[in-house]
Order: C-alpha cells, then sequence, then structure tokens
C-alpha cells in the first residue's frame, strides 16, 4: 500500500455531479480544468467513473430527486474520499433555500470536506478548494495505512491508563508533600 | 420474446454535464426507442417567485435557473415587467442589454463547441476553445463584475455602465479570438471525425423541424427561419447588423456550422454596439406595482425563451411562467435518436447543447 501511496499523492482524480444547480458552477469547473487555469497540471482528471475517483465535487442545493443518485454515487467511491461542496447553495441551499423541491445543501446527506463559496464560484476559488481536498485526502490516506491491531491496540489505551494513574499518584503525592 | 436490450445513460455520465437520463431500447448498434427523463433538476423556481420574493428580486432569482443563459432569463422577466410597469427604456440601456446577450451567446456556443468535440474524442481541442472562451469570459468579468451569474440588467435599466476602458478590452480581445475563430471554422468543416463523420448523423428534416417545433440553432440547422432577433422589436437588432443565419441538412454538422457562423455574426453585432453606442442614463425611474398580464420574448442561445408574468398591484407576482428553448426541442431529439447508432448517442446530444436547469426549473 504504501509503495503505491507515492504515486497516487499525484494523482486525485475527480467525480463531478451535478444535484440540481444551475450550471454555473459547472461550467467554472470546466473552466478550472481548462488550460487557462489548469488544475490538471496537479494531476487532477475529470473522471466519470465514480469507483476510480477520490475526490467528489458536489455543485447545488440537492434536490428532491437527486439526493438517492448523490448517496450512490458517494457510497461508490472507494475510501479515503473527500467531499468539496462548490458554490453557495450547495453549502445553504443559496438562493433556492426554502424551494419546495429543495432540500438546502448537502451536509444533511454526506460528509462534506470542504466548502467552496461563491455565485457562482470561480475557477480560482475551485483550484483552491480541490487543493485543500488534497492535503485532507492524504491524511486520510495515512490515518487509513497505520496498521491497527486490536490487542495492540488495548496494549495503548493500558499504557495510557497507567501513565495517568501513575501522574495522578504523583499529584497526590504533591499535594501531601507541602 | 424482446428483441430489444435496453441500456441506460445518465443521470451521471462523463459526457453529460448536467443530470438528464436516457433509456436507449436498442437492437443491435441501432436505437429503437428512447425514454428521456429531465426532472433531476427541478427546484420550484416558478413557484418561489410567486410566492417568497418580491417582484423587483425575481430578476435575480430567475437567472439562477441557468447558469449559461442567465442573461437572457433576468432580461426576459425584465422586458415583461417593464410591460406592465409601463416603463420604456432609452438607446443606451437596449444597447447595453443587447451587448450582454451577444456576449453570453457566444461563450454559450463556444461551450458547446468544446463539448461536441470532446464527445468526438478530439480532447486537445476542447480545451483549445476552452482556452479561446476566457478571452470573452474576461470580458464579461470587466462588464458586470462577475464571470457567470452577472446580475447586469435591473428593472429600468442596467446596473452599470460600459466605462472606455472595458470598451477598449472588448474590442481588444474580439480582435484577438477572430482568428481562433476562423481557424475552427477550418477544423470543423475540414477535419474528418468533426465534419465528414459527422455529415448525416442526427439529421432533421425540415418538415420534422416545423412539426416538433423546434427552436434555436437546432431549427436553423434544418433550414426553419426562426429567430426571435428577426421577429420582435424590443431591441433594435437590424440596426446592428443581424442577418438570420440558416443552414440546410440538419445534421450535426449543419448545427455546429450554425454556432460557428453565429459566433462570427454575434462578434460582428457585439463591435458595432461599442462603436456605436448611443448616449444617455443608464436607469429609468420606475414606480408603481406590476398589474395585468404581459408576455415578452428573447433569443437564448439555444432558442426561443418565453416568459409570462402576471401580477395583481402587489409586491409579489401572481404567476410566472417560464417556456425554455430546450423544453421545446425534447421531442425532436427523441424522434433523432430513434434509428439512429448508439455509439453515436452522446454526440447527437452534444449537438443539442441542451439545458435541463432551464428545462426543469
Amino acid at each position: 500500500m504504501s509503495f503505491w501511496s507515492k504515486w497516487r499523492k499525484r494523482a486525485p482524480w475527480i467525480l463531478h455531479y451535478n444535484a440540481g444547480s444551475c450550471n454555473g458552477c459547472d461550467i467554472e469547473i470546466l473552466a478550472a480544468l481548462s488550460p487557462r487555469y489548469d488544475l490538471e497540471r496537479f494531476g487532477v482528471l475529470n473522471s466519470g467513473n465514480p469507483k476510480q475517483s477520490d475526490i467528489f465535487l458536489v455543485t447545488g442545493p440537492v434536490t428532491y430527486r437527486s439526493r438517492e443518485r448523490l448517496i450512490e454515487l458517494y457510497m461508490q467511491i472507494p475510501e479515503p474520499k473527500v467531499v468539496v461542496a462548490v458554490g453557495a447553495c450547495t453549502a445553504t441551499g443559496g438562493v433556492f433555500r426554502g424551494m419546495y423541491n429543495v432540500e438546502d445543501g448537502i451536509d444533511r446527506y454526506i460528509p462534506v470536506d470542504v466548502y467552496v463559496p461563491g455565485c457562482a464560484a470561480g475557477p480560482q476559488l475551485i483550484i483552491d478548494g480541490v487543493m485543500e481536498a488534497v492535503k485532507i485526502w492524504e491524511r486520510k490516506t495515512q490515518e487509513i495505512e497505520e496498521p491497527f491491531k486490536l490487542f495492540g491496540g488495548m496494549g495503548k489505551i493500558g499504557e495510557a491508563l497507567s501513565r495517568r494513574n501513575t501522574l495522578e499518584v504523583k499529584d497526590e503525592q504533591n499535594r501531601r508533600e507541602p | 420474446m424482446k428483441k430489444t436490450v435496453e441500456i441506460p445513460l445518465g443521470s451521471q455520465h462523463i459526457s453529460l454535464l448536467e443530470p438528464i437520463r436516457f433509456r436507449f431500447h436498442c437492437e443491435n448498434e441501432v436505437i429503437r426507442d428512447v425514454d428521456a427523463d429531465v426532472g433531476f433538476v427541478h427546484r420550484g423556481v416558478e413557484e418561489a417567485c410567486a410566492s417568497r420574493f418580491e417582484f423587483k428580486q425575481v430578476g435575480y432569482v430567475v437567472a439562477r435557473v441557468c447558469g449559461l443563459c442567465a442573461i437572457t432569463h433576468s432580461l426576459g422577466y425584465t422586458l415583461a415587467v417593464e410591460k406592465l410597469l409601463h416603463v420604456s427604456t432609452n438607446e443606451r440601456i437596449k444597447y447595453l442589454r443587447m451587448l450582454m446577450v451577444e456576449l453570453d451567446r457566444i461563450h454559450s456556443h463556444m461551450l458547446c463547441l468544446a463539448h461536441t468535440s470532446e464527445n468526438a474524442g478530439f480532447e486537445a481541442l476542447f480545451m483549445q476553445i476552452m482556452n479561446d472562451r476566457e478571452l470573452i469570459m474576461d470580458v464579461q468579468e470587466a462588464l458586470s463584475g462577475n464571470r457567470v451569474q452577472f446580475d447586469y440588467i435591473s428593472i429600468g435599466g442596467v446596473n452599470r455602465d460600459l466605462s472606455v476602458e472595458a470598451a477598449a478590452l472588448v474590442l481588444r480581445n474580439l480582435a484577438l479570438l477572430e482568428p481562433k475563430i476562423d481557424e475552427l471554422f477550418e477544423r470543423f468543416t475540414n477535419n474528418w471525425s468533426l465534419s465528414l463523420k459527422y455529415r448525416g448523423i442526427g439529421a432533421l428534416s425540415l418538415e420534422q423541424a416545423y412539426m416538433y417545433n423546434t427552436l434555436g440553432p437546432l431549427a436553423r440547422a434544418a433550414g426553419l427561419v426562426t429567430d426571435v432577433r428577426l421577429e420582435t422589436d424590443d431591441f433594435p437588432y437590424a440596426q446592428v447588423g443581424f442577418e438570420i443565419i440558416t443552414e440546410r441538412g440538419g445534421d450535426i454538422y449543419a448545427r455546429n456550422l450554425v454556432r460557428l457562423r453565429e459566433l462570427k455574426q454575434s462578434m460582428q453585432m457585439v463591435r458595432n454596439i461599442v462603436e456605436g453606442l448611443p448616449e444617455g442614463a443608464i436607469q429609468e425611474k420606475t414606480k408603481g406595482k406590476p398589474e395585468g398580464e404581459a408576455i415578452a420574448r428573447v433569443e437564448a442561445p439555444r432558442g426561443e425563451l418565453m416568459y409570462l408574468v402576471r401580477g395583481n398591484k402587489t409586491s409579489i407576482l401572481e404567476r410566472v411562467r417560464i417556456k425554455t428553448p430546450t423544453f421545446s426541442g425534447i421531442p425532436a431529439m427523441i424522434e433523432i435518436f430513434k434509428g439512429s447508432n448508439f455509439a453515436d448517442a452522446p454526440a447527437i446530444l452534444a449537438s443539442f447543447d441542451p439545458c435541463m436547469s432551464c428545462t426543469a426549473k
């Protein structure tokens, strides 16, 4: 796993889903991928397949019909995954907040790591958001790659407890001495 | 036994910018029947316009129906409300509004051409067109302050004047863009994968275009003369050199050519507008509340956009009805899919330039 992580770090592929936005942020994502802003220089590639993606770019306040697809796509992305909410309406519902077919933002359905503000969010902001997401993604990768041993973990907890106990004992001794 | 195989496309797909779902019933490679599901992005804008927002705010709300043709949405609504308020705007306001609409048309058509070439497997050309498109986005940012959702039009006028520096930028960027569009002409007429391969694919005859009530570049590619800029006299389009553009054939190649020629014409119109901009104030005085019913029609990049506004002398409108161009194009789209190869489906879809946010509202 650690053998691949060196290369994986430079290839965060994105999956883009429009959950009811006005197209404004979607064309800005395309503009961010285009040569002027060139998000692709960081190894970011727009992939249409959730099973090959790492970063999930969502635009739009979640509409009633797109929420199932949103969760389905989120579940299909393999761990570690990062969600970026692009645009004001994705964060809170924006101008669409309270309309009858709108669910007021995606954080009611899936956990969000990065919020990108703006209506429509500019390409510079989108690049900033994606780079922030790459950092979070690297941290999540490290957390997953750390070996997890139940009994070793218990040992660690035991050590921590005993250390705390000795500290408490010392504290009590300190208190008694003067 | 059933002969056809069902293949879904969407609601999330690499060739789709927005969610739309098709169910293709295919017999071997050939599409026999299609079901289209367009309602994924329905948000309820019409209802909210008539209940939650005041009529002065609605112009900025309906711009959020669609990011690509935001300016035409706010223009259509504003024209309808100005008819109800009995406001007549001066020539400068009309020219500035026309300027923004034509700039919007240029960037929308360029995005569509980029998308068409991407779906033909021509990724490098997609990148090239998107790069050239940034010249227009710069102009829009300089003129309105925002790249996509420019809240430029207000009731009774426009929110920003055209400064001398911005006018110079417009002319400079158009001069830079002009040779690139000429080069695109060359690409789209002589390159095999963009021209000869596309000839005769997704063809719509003139009778079909008339029968299915198609609009915009789709109808004009089939030879149907329909353009709101020609039919209404809200704006002095004849003064800035507008002529209707039609092609024959109605296939993907003809649609691309219509878009390219409209690009050229829009650029010439923008140049004429900037050079012949009349003097005047950019805001007319308005008073009163809308009463009665009015209809406004404008030519969006995808075809005719119609607004119906009904007011009852309060600040909340009674009804706002939006009829969008893609909505009218769906029957023709389904008809064209029947009988064509499944492999051509993304290319045909991109050549329609469908706008689902408009359709579902």
